[in-house]
């Protein structure tokens, strides 16, 4: 049997005596499109540091494609790509230069990162503009850069901290179809993202974190009989949406407002 | 896509493998990239030319204290008197360890945490942190203070030309580690609220006790010197503990890293030296190992946010007393809360003070009867504390980062914003003027009255001048300061520049008026003088204040594109 692609064995994190990521215990199987889940302030972010060597944990462990995985494991960093929280571009190079300088530091020769680059930034409809600097660039162009640095190394295992956001829905189209394409040519996807529609329709898997600890964990279909049992007469057959399935999970009633603000028009 | 499944060919490890020398070539390339694309503006040839003129300034300083120490180490060894050596390597230590300190508010700083996402192993991290501090001023200075002494000592004896030459280099090496360890560790220390404080007592208790041990000195001094003006009295006990005490420094200054220096070229013998040697690179293994300790932890992941760290800051902060609904008020409460979570910001207000306490020490040292340096000393104490603060007076927009969109946003005028900001940065002024007053009177002596009112004039006088010509800059030339860590601060060299060349121009004021009023024996006149001046700098400040919306609205779009944009 294959090793798994992530695993972590109670998974913590503390700021202080805030808990932010709870003994979390997840597996994710070699190709599998994994959606994280949770609301904001959750822990999922955390929980991507932990899991690319951005942030230690205070206890648990990490493997990644069966090896333990630590801040100086650099063989496995070279098998991860990250987009993280905040892209972390160079805003000083132009697209061309920031991918030939993502290449170099995953270790590609320099034919190989000029051929990729010329490649992505075609695929990623971002070659028109060779002179304009990072930092001149739209949100959703940075989104599509910082995803293509995060894929120049064909990496075998992806996280992507809401790639979505603030991206048009041509380019979103043209990212899922990419990150699909990934999936099926074997590579394994961890995606977090607030887009309950793109992780109904791209991931295999689901995980919802809530205060810092998992409440939910498996197939959506899973999720969705587990959530429909619990649903009384003809409510538990409708099938639900993933958005619901994570309402329910989470604890809070579709459309609920907490307090009524009686100042706001 | 094609060509995405092709495997890294790079399979070494280690700091100078294939990949880790592909990475640092890919840096270099990437730094080169962004230097040149930054003079595609104004403002990047500006910026440039800035640090060129810092460069050129820093290595004439650098060049002149070289010249001199290199003759100090030229006449005591050619006088053999290799003892004394020691105080030239005790010299270079202090120029090295304190020039990172005295020029905070100048230099920035390469964050190499963004890297963290690569396959980067620790000794590439630990290699790029060390490379990237070796090329600042205190290296530049530093290099070139060590190069003066070898040259002293190699022209004086050229027989140990060699062995001189191994000592300064490896004490180069370890004052490299040094400035590292100190910085990163302070980066660490301020981080956090309680080992802030914890630092902060420490130092307290440091000056308290030098304040205490002092007077004590003093005393013993005093004493000796009774015997030849007065009648012979008995030899008081306490003569012969100085004297013990300088037996005691010497000896244990012999096993400090000066001292191992000095003894490398005292020793005739090779395996004398050679231990000496070898015990000063102990030092230089030490210092590297706990640097690297320091960073370890940065490259494990870890985090130093003062939220994250803990509620308590946020909590200390949040209790600071104010009252005012209005906007200045809001203003003023939201820069003390940031002032109390912010690294650079603690920094340029503590940075100064430590400066200020060894300007008056060596003010004190080489004070003079009458009016002569210790004089001198309150003024000029004053004038560095000024300029720490000055940083942030220039740049007051500059921790706003994308928050500067808010000023825009709200109905509030943004002369109402600066107001808030000219009474913080007043404030804490006054309360640096403060420190350093107290600092300079206990260190040096409380100056003569009409010296003190006339400090308190030019400071009436330089306070709004400053912060009217403060106003322009923060609005016309604002540069993005990263109020999170200090180790992850991008200063701006061209507004540093500017910011000092204005204040060593309220310095040249100063002394114009002070020895102006001095040569004609009248110093009380220097008193309506700078009250002069400082009605015509409030008259200055109105002015400006007047037209900051108008500025404002003209520098909008450039305020914004720089606070906001991405590095």
């Amino acid at each position: 049997m294959a090793s798994a692609a992530i695993e972590t064995e109670r998974l913590t994190r503390r700021f202080g005596a805030l808990t932010a990521v709870d003994d979390v215990t997840l597996t994710v199987a070699p190709g599998q499109f994994f959606g994280f889940l949770g609301p904001n302030g959750a822990g999922k972010s955390t929980t991507i540091k932990m899991l690319t060597g951005l942030l230690e944990p205070t206890s648990g462990s990490i493997r990644i494609l069966g090896e333990p995985f630590h801040a100086g494991a650099v063989e496995l960093k070279r098998q991860i790509g990250v987009t993280p929280e905040g892209m972390a571009l160079l805003g000083r190079l132009t697209a061309t230069e920031y991918l030939h300088f993502a290449g170099r530091m995953y270790g590609l020769d320099l034919a190989t990162t000029r051929q990729r680059t010329e490649e992505l930034l075609q695929f990623m409809d971002l070659a028109s503009d060779q002179r304009k600097l990072i930092t001149d660039f739209s949100h959703g162009m940075q989104k599509k850069l910082a995803l293509a640095a995060a894929v120049i190394h064909a990496p075998s295992v992806l996280f992507l901290d809401e790639p979505f956001e603030g991206v048009d829905a041509i380019a979103a189209g043209m990212l899922k179809g990419l990150l699909q394409g990934m999936i099926q040519r074997g590579a394994t996807i961890f995606l977090t993202t607030h887009v309950l529609e793109i992780v109904e329709r791209l991931c295999s898997h689901v995980a919802i974190i809530h205060h810092g600890r998992l409440v939910a964990n498996g197939s959506i279909e899973e999720l969705r009989a587990g959530v429909a049992s619990r649903l009384p007469g003809e409510e538990s057959s409708r099938r639900l949406t993933l958005e619901e399935i994570f309402l329910s999970i989470v604890g809070a009633e579709p459309g609920a407002v907490a307090q009524e603000l009686s100042w706001l028009a | 896509m094609a060509g995405v499944s092709a495997r890294p060919r790079w399979q070494d490890r280690g700091p100078l493998g294939g990949l880790a020398r592909a990475q640092y070539a890919a840096l270099l390339r990437a730094r080169w990239q962004m230097l040149t694309h930054s003079l595609r503006t104004p403002e990047g040839y500006w910026e440039l030319g800035a640090r060129g003129l810092g460069v050129i300034f820093y290595c004439m300083m650098g060049v002149g204290l070289s010249i001199g120490l290199g003759f100090l180490a030229y006449v005591l060894a050619a006088r053999g008197e290799w003892s004394r050596m020691r105080l030239l390597f005790w010299t270079l230590l202090l120029i090295w360890q304190s020039v990172p300190i005295g020029l905070a508010w100048f230099q920035g700083h390469s964050d190499m945490g963004d890297l963290l996402r690569f396959p980067l192993s620790f000794g590439s991290y630990f290699l790029l942190h060390l490379v990237s501090g070796v090329a600042d001023v205190s290296t530049l200075q530093g290099g070139l203070c060590a190069l003066g002494i070898w040259i002293g000592v190699a022209v004086a004896r050229p027989d140990r030309a060699a062995w001189a030459l191994a000592a300064v280099l490896l004490f180069a090496a370890m004052n490299v580690a040094l400035v590292r360890l100190t910085l990163v560790w302070l980066d660490r220390w301020l981080a956090r609220r309680r080992s802030r404080e914890l630092v902060g007592a420490a130092l307290a208790a440091l000056v308290l006790s030098v304040q205490l041990l002092n007077p004590a000195l003093r005393k013993e001094n005093t004493e000796h010197r009774v015997p030849r003006h007065g009648p012979v009295v008995e030899e008081p006990q306490g003569r012969a503990w100085p004297q013990g005490t300088a037996r005691a420094a010497e000896a244990v200054d012999r096993w400090l890293p000066p001292g191992l220096a000095a003894r490398v070229l005292a020793q005739p013998s090779g395996g004398e030296a050679g231990l000496a040697l070898a015990e000063l690179g102990v030092y230089g293994a030490i210092l590297m190992a706990l640097l690297g300790l320091r960073l370890r932890a940065e490259f494990r992941g870890e985090d130093l946010s003062e939220v994250a760290a803990s509620g308590a800051g946020a909590r200390a902060a949040e209790s600071v007393p104010m009252r005012g609904a209005g906007p200045i008020a809001a203003v003023l409460q939201k820069e003390v809360r940031t002032a109390l979570r912010s690294m650079p910001v603690l920094y340029v207000i503590g940075a100064p003070l430590f400066m200020v306490l060894v300007l008056s020490s060596l003010l004190r040292a080489n004070a003079t009867e009458g009016w002569g340096r210790t004089a001198i000393a309150l003024p000029a104490c004053l004038a560095y504390a000024l300029m720490g603060v000055s940083q942030l007076i220039f740049n007051a927009l500059g921790t706003e980062g994308a928050g500067v969109r808010l000023l825009f946003l709200s109905p509030t005028p943004v002369r109402a914003v600066m107001v808030g900001k000219n009474l913080f940065h007043g404030s804490v002024f006054a309360l640096v003027a403060a420190t350093a007053w107290v600092l300079t009177s206990v260190r040096v002596g409380w100056p003569n009255d009409v010296l003190t009112a006339a400090t308190v004039a030019w400071l009436l006088f330089a306070l709004p001048a400053n912060l009217a010509i403060g106003n322009q800059f923060s609005l016309k030339m604002p540069h993005r300061m990263d109020p999170g860590r200090l180790m992850r601060r991008r200063g701006s060299a061209s507004s540093a520049l500017l910011t000092i060349l204005v204040q060593f121009g309220f310095i040249a004021i100063a002394a114009v008026v002070f020895v102006g009023c001095a040569r004609l024996g009248r110093l009380w006149m220097a008193v309506p003088v700078f009250l002069l001046l400082a009605a015509g700098a409030s008259y200055a400040w109105l002015r400006v204040y007047d037209g900051l919306d108008e500025l404002a609205a003209a520098n909008k779009e450039r305020l914004i594109e720089t606070l906001t944009r991405m590095e």
